[in-house]
């Protein structure tokens, strides 16, 4: 296990509390700090004055358009690396969200392996 | 404050008090505006200014001058003012007696030119008639204005001054703006007299014309109704939707039974803009039990600019023109009769029957001469005792022999107004008294014909499923038709007795089938149930069973009579019915589900992330072994929480879905169900990027409803909202539920989305089967819910919303015991 990580922060963003509080025992769990958000404007609030590099976030939620979230996330400065996790299969989203920009697109329940290399990766290239 | 702001504050002020007139002008003009609205009259408002004027401008006399009806001159009066002084009297006194022509004096002046006039020193003035008594009490100065309505001089104003003033403008400026006012108000106050006098005459046409008279406003607001509309109607103007006129006013088509369609009501017809011409509308109600017919005719209302504005219609009272419809009708029936060679007693009957409808409770016979030509032979009376027929018939004729015996004699028409009295009716006196011509009449013919048509009875109830019975209770003997010992499993020769007819009654049923026939001995009356009879060998059949009490002369209960209908094939397929609209019901319910998939999904995908989230962690941090206990107990605790979260959800599908016999009904919240219910669909709406707003009533009364059922309801119509609005760009796909207490007695709930409306010709059409304006759906949806709806005791109804969009709104009775509010 790769432990330089360790400080990079990830940011988490979920509105259903429970998916987030086991995304963050998942994250902790193989050595990564996390940050999370129970609502897209904190995070978006967070983002204006802190630096992101990655962020987790599910893209249907209540208040708020998925493709707007994820337009919204993009244009961000500097730009973070998204990954999506969404209860939902469609097409049609994941087309639109790869093409606004996400990195990675998850269905709920995924494969854990498969996620946590791939936020690794994700910070890996923010580093460089 | 700047100091520039300062100076033109200052110079601001200076200008108001440099220019008094203005203020004064205003003030006079306002002030005698207000007090000349109030005055009821010319007089008054002319007494208004006058004195006004005077008190504001200093002149001392004030005089007015209407035209004397033919318009040829002027007079004095009705009013004038004078400031103090006692000597002007006598100029009054003067002017009183004079009379201008057009352009004589001052007045004439001002009347023919339509203006203002001043004269500087009336003693110097060569058209002044009254020089001479001005002189005497010093007047100098007068000044003359016009009122004018329209373009007609309604009045001419002047007023006078004890000293020589040269023209002032701008005061007869004052004064000519205070008449224009007052002119205007005189304007308006004639149109407003003659207005509210032409709604007296309309008033009084209507109250007593004899035709009702019903106006309605658009809405279908009664604007005017009659009192000749109150007694055909029995009622006054009731504001109800009209939808319910046919009900509250006992409308019905021409059959007397079947209520007359809202939709086609003459008045609904002609507020949508039709004209209506001789409907024929027949209207029973309690001040009307026999009923009446009516005759209406209807005109759409106009407004200025053509735009409907509401409906009239005019009904008049045709009873009695139908009376005789009907009766030339059963004349040519009998005319008919006679040419198709019918026997000379079906004939007669007719004749009779046809003579007694035209009048409750007249009793007809006819008697014919016999071959003889000295007796009487019977005709026809099918509705007089059968003891009367067999008397009269054979009778001699003669002078004093009853009305027909006495008429054959002298071949003449004969009337006879009481058969008690009359002396032509002496020697049958005592047969009026025992067939009860009179009062008893009614009774005894009960009790005499019932047995004489015991057969054509039983032939009749042969040949419907209806058993025929008689109890007899004090002997405890009772008789049936042939059809009804069949009906009921009994042998043809079995003697009867009232324990043997209600053993045959369904064990559930029996109790109250007996407390029902007890409660009908008791008071005489009338016995009615629907319940099963079990026969022999376990054969089950569905009855109704009516039946009265009849007494004999005394009061005393004599026997029961009765029918029985058999209803087991009309029960049979109201129960496959009933089957068929539960598998309807089902089917919509899993339908929906079919809709649903994506909060199905998301429901279900949520806990399970969760839960395979917090395992794979809890893996790891034992793989990495420095693991916290406490974090592990929290990981665990929270799977627990997840997969009861999803077990929850799996119910929630489940009582949906399933197939439910047992419905039970309980006091429900409905802003709770629509919670829950929105909760439910909670990711479709999101998905959908549509927004649910809701409004919710804390006060809204329980109503006892089946829970799943009246979710199914809100399913179906939270979907349709959701597909309704679709088609909007995504900033308007807005859905409103809101709930609403009406008077604490019943709980509104309403949908309301902003898509694309329902059909604008009846938006009511949405609950009729089938009908789907979606690709997708059987169109059973809606259905559905008015059934669930109407089977709660409630009402459901569907309406395009003033901008856009449609409403949809159901209420359901409060809970017994929960009339006030009970919120959740």
């Amino acid at each position: 296990m790769n432990n330089s990580n360790e400080s990079a922060e990830v940011c988490l963003v979920d509105d259903d509390s429970s998916v987030l509080r086991s995304m963050q025992y998942l994250l902790a769990s193989d050595g990564l700090a996390v940050h999370a958000f129970n609502k897209p404007e904190e995070f978006l609030a967070h983002a204006a004055d802190h630096p992101v590099s990655v962020v987790v976030t599910d893209i249907w939620m209540e208040g708020v358009t998925g493709l707007e979230i994820l337009a919204r996330m993009c244009a961000i400065s500097p730009r973070p690396r998204v990954i999506v996790i969404t209860a939902r299969d469609d097409l049609a989203a994941r087309a639109t969200a790869m093409a606004i920009g996400p990195v990675a697109f998850f269905i709920k329940p995924f494969n854990d392996e498969e996620f946590l290399a791939t936020v690794r990766e994700a910070l890996t290239q923010a580093k460089n | 404050m700047s100091e520039r702001d300062k100076i033109d504050m200052k110079s601001g002020e200076h200008r108001e008090t440099a220019d008094p007139s203005r203020e004064e002008q205003l003030s006079l003009l306002l002030t005698i505006t207000m007090e000349v609205a109030a005055a009821s009259d010319l007089a008054s408002a002319l007494d208004v200014v006058l004195r006004r004027v005077c008190e504001k401008t200093g002149w001392v006399l004030g005089l007015a001058w209407v035209p004397n009806q033919d318009r040829t001159v002027l007079e004095c009066g009705p009013v004038c003012f004078c400031c103090g002084e006692g000597g002007l009297t006598k100029f009054r006194v003067a002017s009183e007696g004079s009379h201008f022509r057009p352009g004589v004096g001052l007045p004439g002046r001002v009347w023919e030119l339509k203006r203002p006039a001043w004269i500087e020193d009336v003693t110097q003035d060569p058209n002044f008639p009254r020089t001479k008594a001005a002189a005497k009490v010093g007047l100098k100065a007068a000044v003359g204005i016009p009122i004018l309505s329209g373009d007609e001089v309604i009045a001419v104003i002047e007023f006078f001054v004890q000293e020589s003033r040269a023209k002032n403008e701008r005061l007869v400026k004052v004064i000519a703006a205070v008449a224009a006012q007052l002119g205007l108000v005189m304007e308006r106050k004639r149109a407003e007299e003659k207005l509210s006098s032409t709604n007296e005459i309309l008033e009084s046409i209507l109250s007593s014309m004899g035709d009702a008279v019903i106006v309605a406003d658009k809405e279908g607001k009664f604007l005017a109704f009659n009192p000749a509309a109150e007694r055909m109607f029995g009622k006054g103007a009731a504001q109800t939707a009209s939808r319910e006129w046919s009900h509250q006013y006992g409308l019905y088509l021409p059959d007397k039974v079947t209520p007359f369609p809202p939709d086609q009501l003459p008045l609904t017809r002609s507020i949508r803009g039709e004209e209506v011409n001789n409907v024929e509308i027949f209207v029973r109600h309690d001040e009307a039990p026999q009923g009446l017919w009516t005759r209406i005719n209807g005109r759409p209302l106009r407004g200025p600019n053509g735009e409907l504005s509401g409906g009239v219609i005019v009904c008049r009272d045709i009873t009695e023109i139908k009376k005789e419809e009907f009766f030339l009708f059963d004349q040519s029936r009998v005319l008919e009769m006679i040419a198709a060679n019918a026997s000379l007693a079906e004939v007669l009957t007719s004749l009779v029957l046809l003579m007694e409808a035209q009048a409750d409770g007249l009793r007809c016979s006819i008697l014919v001469l016999n071959q003889d030509g000295k007796h009487v032979r019977h005709g026809a009376a099918p509705n007089l005792p059968a003891a009367y027929v067999k008397a009269v018939d054979g009778a001699p004729i003669g002078p004093r022999n009853g009305s027909c015996g006495t008429a054959m004699y002298l071949r003449r028409q004969v009337v006879v107004k009481d058969v008690l009295t009359d002396p032509l009716w002496a020697d049958y006196r005592k047969l009026a008294e025992i067939c009860g011509l009179r009062a008893a009449i009614e009774r005894q013919r009960v009790q005499e014909t019932l047995r004489e048509r015991d057969a054509r009875i039983n032939l009749a109830a042969e040949s419907a499923d209806l058993a025929f019975w008689v109890i007899y209770p004090e002997q405890n003997t009772a008789w049936m038709s042939d059809k009804g010992r069949k009906m009921y499993g009994f042998d043809s020769k079995l003697p009867l007795t009232r324990d043997l007819i209600c053993g045959r009654v369904h064990p559930d049923e029996r109790a109250a089938v007996h407390a029902a026939f007890d409660r009908a001995c008791a008071s005489h009356g009338l016995f009615e149930s629907e319940h099963r009879l079990i026969l022999p060998y376990g054969k089950t059949r569905w009855v109704i069973v009516r039946g009265r009490c009849l007494e004999d002369e005394h009061g005393s209960l004599l026997e029961l009579i009765g029918v029985t209908i058999d209803v087991s094939a009309q029960k049979q397929s109201e129960l496959q019915l009933q089957i068929q609209r539960e598998e309807m019901s089902h089917l919509n319910r899993v339908a929906l589900m079919g809709e649903m998939t994506a909060s199905v999904a998301h429901e279900l995908n949520q806990p399970l992330t969760a839960i395979a989230n917090n395992a794979s962690a809890a893996r790891r941090f034992l793989e990495r072994g420095n693991i916290d206990p406490v974090l592990l107990q929290q990981l665990l605790q929270d799977m627990v929480a997840d997969s009861q979260r999803a077990g929850e959800v799996i119910r929630g599908i489940r009582a949906l879905v399933r197939k439910d016999k047992t419905v039970v009904r309980s006091a429900l919240n409905l802003n709770a169900v629509i919670a829950d219910t929105l909760r439910l669909v909670s990711s479709d709406i999101v998905l959908r990027e549509s927004v649910v707003v809701t409004e919710m009533d804390h006060s809204l009364p329980q109503v006892e409803a089946v829970p799943v059922q009246i979710q199914q309801v809100l399913l179906n119509l939270i979907m349709n909202a959701l597909d309704a609005v679709e088609s909007r760009p995504p900033a308007e796909r807005r859905i409103l539920i809101s709930t609403r207490s009406l008077n604490g007695e019943s709980a509104e709930v309403s949908v309301r989305d902003f898509g694309t409306g329902l059909p604008q010709d009846r938006p009511d059409k949405v609950f009729d089967h089938f009908f789907s304006t979606k690709q997708t759906g059987m169109g059973m949806g809606l259905t559905i819910v008015r059934s669930i709806i109407e089977t709660h005791g409630g009402k459901i109804s569907a309406e395009n919303a003033p901008d856009r969009g449609a409403r949809f709104f159901f209420h359901l009775p409060a809970a017994r015991g929960d009339s006030k509010s009970q919120a959740a």
